[in-house]
């Protein structure tokens, strides 16, 4: 007879909510050109979630607005057609076919970010300004606040970072912070189960502090590459731990 | 550890009252949840005077289906539709009428022998009592001859604005709850668990009853969650459950032959101007109970908690509370395209967030078992273990996430195409 809050775009507008201090951020430090992108891809992007709206009968998400941000923050360097040739790419093929946010494995940002990068190899990428970083504190403590983000990702990610002493401002970049609290800890693309979650964040960590140290490389391609590779292995993961689970299950139960 | 579960905060004007009133409705009725559905066999007529406790319907394939008068009267009325199924029943009360007196020798000489329990299976069946027994997977009534693998007694509610067993587990009672567990023993083959509260111990068990104790928080006191961790029921290894208060009803029955005539039940909610706790009958006129107290304006009166009630007339057969809500004006068309942007064709996703974990009791693969039943993929399910679950143990889930479709109909519906396919 009562219906709660916690659907789909309630959460999406909490995401929306805690990225507005990276937005300020980005964009004090990025100027009118930064603004001028992240326009340019909020209205690319909301054209196909209208379309596949129309044609698909598929609800649009306000999470539109996130991987809109991380597309115009963390491309690379591309001219306006091949930019918009990504974006349309990643929010396509990374989400909208797969029934849209909450139905897709990957977060549209990566794959978007990761095809320009594959397709324009020497295309420059950008760098993220240290406030940025720290803007994703408030973004993260928001998130743990409404159990949006699943928090074992990013305590998972956090120990494996310290552990393999590599945790020093510099190394844990900004690039690094974003990815991590919006494209890594993204609740519908991220792993499902308490055990894969941690694995889940260990792995990214891992994958930043071996690619810190192995390839030379800038941040945020070591930080989007990073999340590719994890958001991969997420189905894996959960695969992996529910397969213990009833092992164990079985053993105890027979 | 951390506490599982959530707090649903639902308004009511004071918190339940620590002894209840004994109010016997003038009408009552009888309202089943569809899987107790009765192909009914009338064992009276219209007009018959009943004893409290007497047998008055009966199922036409399962005699080990029968309802008894929720107190002495008169049938009002009775109809049956098509198929012989019920269309109403309504008994009205008259005050001197007596108590149907059942033969308990038998039974009780088997207990205290400890031979066997069909004579306490007869007993059971003939009293109406039996169907108090739910089995899981399914949720149904247990076929006479059957015999549970694990049997859970819950004297823990969590719901919100519950009434707290506690309050009719306490004196005379407390000798009808021991000798209840004693005989259910005796059908069992397999582990009984009482299920209490964290507070003192609500009576001293016997050794081959393991006692678990439950949080306070909403879904850890339904047995569906219980079961899922405890002793997971299979399509092979039935779980019976069964609440304490209907465990003091069997001793009632064991030691004095008649039926308990009334059951604790609290009626609370927004729509209330005082809340209040009642020992009244089983189906009781829920109009009579709560109009002398309810607010002005439209309300809607829920048999069972906020997240799993239905408006009903009548005292539904396994609740024991009743909500009184606001009723919501439905909603003036909205433009086609604000419906477009709203409810699409495709239902939105549940996202894997804190709310949903907690909901699902941090059951462990809760969400992978979401992603089953949303795409009906029973088999995977099943083994997530659906089969301990029946669809009240989804309501808090869908109360949180507004889920569309809801996740006790995919849950139900799965549970049916299972059931037919055995």
């Amino acid at each position: 007879m009562i219906r709660g809050i916690w659907n789909r775009e309630t959460v999406a507008l909490i995401l929306v909510a805690s990225a507005l201090p990276v937005v300020a951020a980005w964009l004090w430090d990025e100027g009118v050109p930064g603004a001028g992108r992240l326009v340019f891809v909020v209205v690319l992007g909301g054209f196909w979630q209208a379309l596949f709206t129309i044609i698909r009968a598929q609800p649009p998400s306000a999470m539109g607005a996130i991987s809109a941000l991380a597309m115009a923050m963390l491309a690379p360097d591309v001219g306006p057609l091949q930019f918009a040739l990504g974006i349309s790419f990643g929010f396509v093929f990374g989400e909208l076919v797969f029934g849209g946010w909450g139905r897709s494995v990957l977060n549209p940002a990566v794959v978007a970010v990761m095809f320009l990068g594959f397709s324009f190899p020497a295309a420059a990428w950008p760098s993220l300004a240290i406030q940025v970083g720290w803007a994703t504190i408030p973004a993260a403590v928001l998130l743990l606040i409404f159990g949006v983000m699943p928090w074992r990702v990013l305590a998972g990610a956090l120990i494996v970072l310290i552990a393999g002493g590599g945790f020093s401002l510099d190394l844990v970049t900004s690039a690094a912070a974003f990815a991590l609290v919006f494209l890594v800890c993204d609740p519908a693309t991220s792993a499902s189960t308490p055990a894969g979650r941690w694995l889940y964040g260990a792995v990214f960590g891992a994958l930043i502090a071996l690619f810190t140290v192995a390839w030379d490389a800038a941040p945020v391609q070591i930080a989007v590459a990073a999340a590719l590779l994890t958001s991969l292995v997420g189905p894996l993961l959960d695969e992996m731990s529910i397969a213990v689970w009833r092992a164990a299950r079985r053993y105890r139960h027979g | 550890m951390f506490e599982h579960g959530l707090s649903v905060p639902v308004l009511t004007p004071q918190p339940l009252p620590k002894s209840p009133s004994t109010v016997i409705t003038a009408e009552a009725g009888l309202n089943l949840s569809p899987q107790m559905e009765l192909r009914v066999e009338p064992l009276v007529q219209p007009g018959d005077r009943v004893a409290q406790g007497a047998p008055i319907l009966k199922d036409r394939r399962r005699p080990e289906c029968v309802i008894t008068a929720p107190m002495s009267g008169h049938i009002a009325e009775l109809e049956l539709g098509p198929g012989r199924r019920l269309t109403s029943l309504i008994i009205y009360r008259e005050d001197n009428g007596d108590r149907h007196a059942y033969d308990i020798r038998a039974a009780n000489t088997e207990i205290s022998g400890a031979a066997g329990a069909s004579a306490l299976r007869t007993l059971l069946q003939v009293s109406g009592l039996w169907m108090r027994l739910r089995a899981r997977p399914f949720g149904t009534v247990p076929a006479p001859e059957a015999s549970p693998a694990a049997l859970f007694v819950m004297a823990v509610d969590t719901r919100p604005l519950a009434p707290d067993p506690r309050v009719t587990l306490g004196g005379e009672n407390e000798g009808w709850l021991a000798l209840g567990l004693n005989a259910l023993g005796q059908l069992c083959d397999g582990p009984v668990y009482f299920c209490q509260d964290r507070g003192p111990d609500i009576l001293p068990l016997e050794k081959q009853i393991r006692r678990l104790r439950v949080g306070p928080l909403h879904p850890t006191g339904l047995a569906g969650f219980q079961i899922h961790r405890h002793f997971p029921a299979r399509l092979d290894r039935s779980v019976w459950e069964i609440g304490a208060e209907d465990v003091v009803a069997i001793g009632h029955l064991l030691s004095t032959g008649h039926l308990p005539a009334t059951r604790l039940v609290g009626v609370a909610g927004p729509g209330l101007r005082e809340t209040l706790l009642v020992r009244c009958q089983p189906g009781a006129d829920l109009r009579e109970l709560c109009y002398a107290h309810m607010k002005p304006g439209q309300q809607a009166i829920l048999s069972g908690s906020v997240l799993e009630g239905s408006e009903s007339r009548w005292l539904g057969f396994h609740d024991r509370q009743v909500t009184v809500i606001e009723r919501r004006q439905p909603k003036s068309r909205n433009h086609w395209l604000e419906t477009a942007l709203r409810r699409a064709a495709r239902a939105e996703p549940i996202i894997a967030t804190a709310a949903v974990e907690q909901a699902l009791g941090g059951a462990f693969a809760g969400m992978a078992l979401l992603r089953a039943l949303s795409v009906g993929d029973d088999e995977m399910a099943s083994d997530l273990g659906m089969l301990s679950l029946l669809e009240e143990d989804m309501a808090l889930l869908d109360y949180v996430t507004a889920a569309s479709p809801r996740f006790s109909d995919l849950l139900r519906a799965a549970l049916n195409r299972i059931e037919a396919n055995i």
